[in-house]
């Protein structure tokens, strides 16, 4: 006997979502973006004539952007250097948040050993670490990618632990009847499971790593966001200032976008839910 | 039909020598009395703190047997299937026994699928990898276990479901791709703990009948434990009724009637008749373990 009747019952979401005669919902979306947008230069760049807002509080967009043309090579370089400080912190970060996540999540003792001490380096203000930093590192790429890993790590571990300790015991019994061993636990249903709220934390990471990388930079550097940054604030440029503002920003919102498709595309799961 | 039942009735535990030699008369009835027990449970006992779930609990499962087991909730069936699955070791003294050898609890992980109330499925994995989760921990090759639960889907009802995830499914097709999962963790003895407790009365039924279709293709022994009298009866070979805890068996039920069995059989005098008999003994217990939860909150 086969009660495959029941199949129907399922809804089919593709349909629903495919009607024909309208853009794919992605097209969509990025259609209202870019649209937005648009809208925000706009009103941006009329509100400054039109209120005749002094260039020293607010430059025209349209000023920025002719700025950034003129001299694309620094703000190249400084997007590439800080891209690569931010993205080293962040690899070593979040690598070392998951696996000390699942260390503290196995050993009791190390957990309640190391973690009050990880409490304690969150409390230290990052600047006056940051200055260690450099005295041990030098002014090298590395000593960013350092300040960065700082910022990073521990929401990382936090939320790793976390989400290790939401699997369902019955689930972890089910597996042991299967014969199951500690590492096939692991890989096969505490790690998925913990993933949704890694992923909370790596977003978070994803941002906090660009101060890092940027703040490092303050310490001294000649390449750089932060560089720029700090050189148009000495010199008073306010165009260069909103210049590397704009790089940040567009920096940040990049990485950002790309940790969270990666999270659509590898937690689908907890999304559809 | 001659008689229809053999009631056991065990009030003392003095009793069990003399239940020993009665059971083996009762089972003659099934096909497999003459093979040893391949599960064997001698007073076994499981006390948490100061609450014994369990105490000298006593049951046999023969080679290809379907035993169902009802009692009153809270009489510590889950224990008794924990222990059985290997995940709680029952209190010393007790025996247990697997394929006639005497073993600890943890022995029994991997050697027994067992299935717990809810589907549990995986909601990263989709049906067949769901299905094939038990075959992948026991180190089966990913792409032969899926070409083996591929052809198990039809079967299952789940024919053209094998790309779909937990989340997409119905309840009733989940609790049957827990039960494929289930099955092809190829084990003598499998458990299910109340495997459509869950599932409105419709469903129920129809998987009911497809279990019992399954079971009798693949000739698996099975334990299943149901709150649901009926069930108990539809499906089973022999019906043991649990006692208000601590947990023991109240009575042996051996359900002699004929299969394949039809759904109508529920209204047939011969089941009503064994109905009758199980409800009276689980009311009693159900009765039991009212009244000390009743004296308890007066205790306090």
């Amino acid at each position: 006997m086969s009660i495959g009747s029941t199949a129907s019952l399922v809804e089919d979401k593709a349909a629903a979502g495919l009607r024909p005669g309208r853009l794919p919902g992605w097209m969509r979306k990025t259609a209202r973006l870019l649209l937005g947008l648009a809208v925000t230069a706009l009103l941006w760049e009329g509100s400054v004539q039109l209120f005749g807002i002094r260039p020293a509080y607010l430059p025209r967009l349209s000023a920025i952007l002719a700025a950034m043309a003129a001299t694309p090579r620094a703000y190249l370089d400084g997007f590439l250097r800080t891209l690569a400080e931010t993205l080293i912190g962040f690899a070593a970060g979040g690598a070392f948040g998951v696996l000390i996540g699942i260390a503290f999540f196995r050993l009791r003792a190390l957990r309640e050993m190391i973690f009050p001490i990880f409490v304690v380096s969150q409390t230290i203000p990052v600047i006056a670490f940051g200055a260690l930093v450099v005295l041990w590192f030098g002014n090298t790429l590395l000593a960013k990618a350092v300040i960065a890993f700082y910022l990073t790590f521990f929401p990382v571990t936090v939320n790793t632990l976390l989400g290790l300790e939401t699997v369902d015991p019955k689930l972890v019994a089910l597996m042991k009847s299967f014969g199951a061993s500690n590492r096939q636990l692991l890989l096969r249903l505490q790690l998925p499971t913990a993933l949704p709220h890694i992923f909370v934390a790596l977003r978070l990471a994803s941002s906090l790593s660009l101060v890092g990388a940027i703040v490092g930079e303050w310490f001294g550097d000649t390449t750089g966001i932060g560089v720029l940054l700090l050189q148009a604030m000495y010199t008073e440029n306010v165009v260069a200032l909103w210049g590397a503002l704009l790089a940040a920003a567009l920096l940040g919102t990049g990485f950002y976008a790309v940790v969270a498709a990666a999270e659509r595309r590898l937690v689908f799961w907890s999304a559809e839910q | 039909m001659r008689e229809m039942a053999v009631i056991i009735q065990r009030d003392l535990p003095s009793v069990q020598a003399a239940l020993q030699t009665s059971v083996t008369p009762i089972a003659a009835g099934s096909p497999e009395a003459a093979a040893k027990p391949l599960l064997e449970l001698r007073a076994v006992t499981k006390s948490f703190g100061p609450v014994t779930a369990l105490a000298d609990f006593e049951a046999s499962v023969a080679p290809g047997e379907f035993v169902t087991v009802v009692g009153p909730s809270g009489c510590g069936k889950s224990t008794l299937f924990n222990i059985v699955a290997g995940l709680e070791e029952p209190d010393a003294g007790g025996i247990l026994r697997f394929e006639g050898n005497s073993c600890h609890a943890a022995d029994l992980l991997g050697r027994v699928s067992f299935m717990p109330q809810q589907d549990l499925l995986l909601p990263w994995r989709n049906v067949v990898d769901n299905a094939i989760l038990a075959l992948e921990v026991e180190g089966m090759p990913r792409a032969e276990a899926r070409a083996k639960a591929l052809k198990m889907l039809p079967e299952f009802g789940l024919a053209g479901f094998e790309k779909q995830y937990p989340h997409q499914l119905s309840g009733g097709m989940r609790q049957r791709v827990a039960l494929m999962r289930t099955f092809l963790f190829e084990r003598d003895l499998m458990l299910l703990d109340e495997p459509f407790g869950a599932l409105d009365a419709l469903t129920r039924a129809m998987m009911q009948r497809w279990l019992l279709d399954v079971w009798q293709k693949y000739r698996r022994t099975i334990l299943f434990i149901t709150h649901d009298v009926d069930e108990a009866i539809f499906l089973g070979d022999r019906v043991l009724v649990m006692t208000a805890r601590p947990g023991s068996v109240k009575l042996e039920q051996v359900v002699d009637l004929p299969r394949p069995r039809r759904p109508e059989i529920v209204t047939a005098p011969e089941f009503v008749r064994l109905k009758r008999t199980l409800l009276d003994a689980i009311e009693e217990e159900s009765m039991k373990s009212f009244q000390s939860a009743v004296a308890e909150e007066k205790a306090k």
